[in-house]
């Protein structure tokens, strides 16, 4: 019997001891299986970034004609976030400016108001600081 | 790129002959299966994305690394143990069971006699304890080409070896082994 032949036979004998696996060791073969499978990862999901918005892949999966035109969804897809992003930081930017001044304007109008009607401490006439802030705020404005 | 269904057929068609060589390589069912588990586990988390052509030979090295990294832990166990305890790890008592044998064989060759199905049952045990008594680089090399049915340069691949070494692994496992069965009255 030469080696091919013998390990065949070894092969039947080894076939045969797989197939007379006990209950046990089937079953938790089986469910070691169904576990694995289930972190499977389906292929489309493993292409996508995760980060993908949803309107790329409803466009990919509306139009599968074009390659270059889900492209370009896929590239506006991505900047119009970022855009509005931006666009939205700005706006922050700008409304927190904004109140700022109005602070700042409110705040003066209270201290004129205050000294006209002649509500201010007298102790603030005598300190220098508040005529040097009276006059700084004022050349802001 | 292997679909959910795809690998799980796979699986399906592997996994005993997976655990019956996990389990001549560690000579523990528990551990066969534990091995087993993670080699599916990181198939199916590391690989889902490759063709399902590429599974055998993926899965294949997966287990073999499993193995490995069971014997790399029992030797950090045992060292710990040695240095902490006079106790020995355990005793080395063959995990076949030819009573298992039996209660399994029953029913499925119902045309056999039962005493035929006793002494077959028999031959497969003793074929199974001498091919996990085989060294290891030639039962895995023996394992992949005769019951992997792998050709000798992905045998080479996967042991990271020449052609020429799978070749001498096989021919020292099939005369080791055959020799081992005719002094046990085995014949093939």
């Amino acid at each position: 019997m030469n080696e091919k032949e013998f390990g065949y036979q070894i092969r039947q004998a080894l076939n045969e001891a797989a197939g007379q696996l006990d209950y046990k060791t089937t079953y938790r073969l089986e469910q070691a299986r169904v576990a694995a499978v289930a972190r499977h990862r389906a292929p489309t999901e493993a292409a996508a970034p995760a980060w993908a918005p949803a309107m790329q892949t409803a466009a990919g999966a509306r139009s599968s004609e074009g390659g270059s035109r889900l492209g370009w969804f896929g590239s506006f897809g991505v900047a119009a976030p970022v855009l509005a992003l931006v666009v939205g930081f700005i706006g922050i930017y700008q409304w927190q400016q904004q109140q700022a001044l109005d602070e700042r304007i409110s705040h003066l109008a209270a201290m004129d108001f205050a000294v006209l009607m002649d509500e201010t401490p007298i102790g603030a006439y005598a300190d220098k600081g508040f005529g040097a802030l009276l006059r700084g705020e004022t050349e802001d404005l | 790129m292997a679909t959910a269904k795809e690998l799980s057929d796979f699986l399906a068609g592997v996994e005993r002959r997976a655990f019956k060589q996990a389990q001549y390589a560690v000579r523990d069912a528990d551990s066969a299966l534990d091995i087993v588990q993670d080699a599916m586990m990181k198939l199916s988390e590391k690989y889902s994305d490759r063709p399902a052509a590429e599974l055998p030979l993926l899965f294949t090295r997966i287990l073999q690394n499993a193995t490995y990294d069971f014997f790399r832990r029992q030797k950090v166990r045992s060292t710990w143990v040695t240095l902490f305890s006079a106790l020995s790890p355990g005793n080395d008592d063959d995990n076949t069971d030819p009573l298992e044998t039996l209660e399994a064989m029953a029913g499925s060759q119902a045309a056999e006699s039962a005493q035929d199905q006793v002494e077959r049952s028999q031959v497969v045990g003793i074929i199974e304890e001498e091919v996990a008594r085989l060294p290891a680089r030639q039962r895995e090399a023996f394992l992949m080409r005769y019951w992997e049915d792998m050709d000798v340069a992905e045998t080479a691949s996967l042991m990271g070896c020449s052609e020429g070494s799978v070749k001498t692994h096989c021919s020292r496992a099939t005369h080791s082994l055959a020799r081992a069965l005719r002094a046990r009255g085995v014949t093939l």
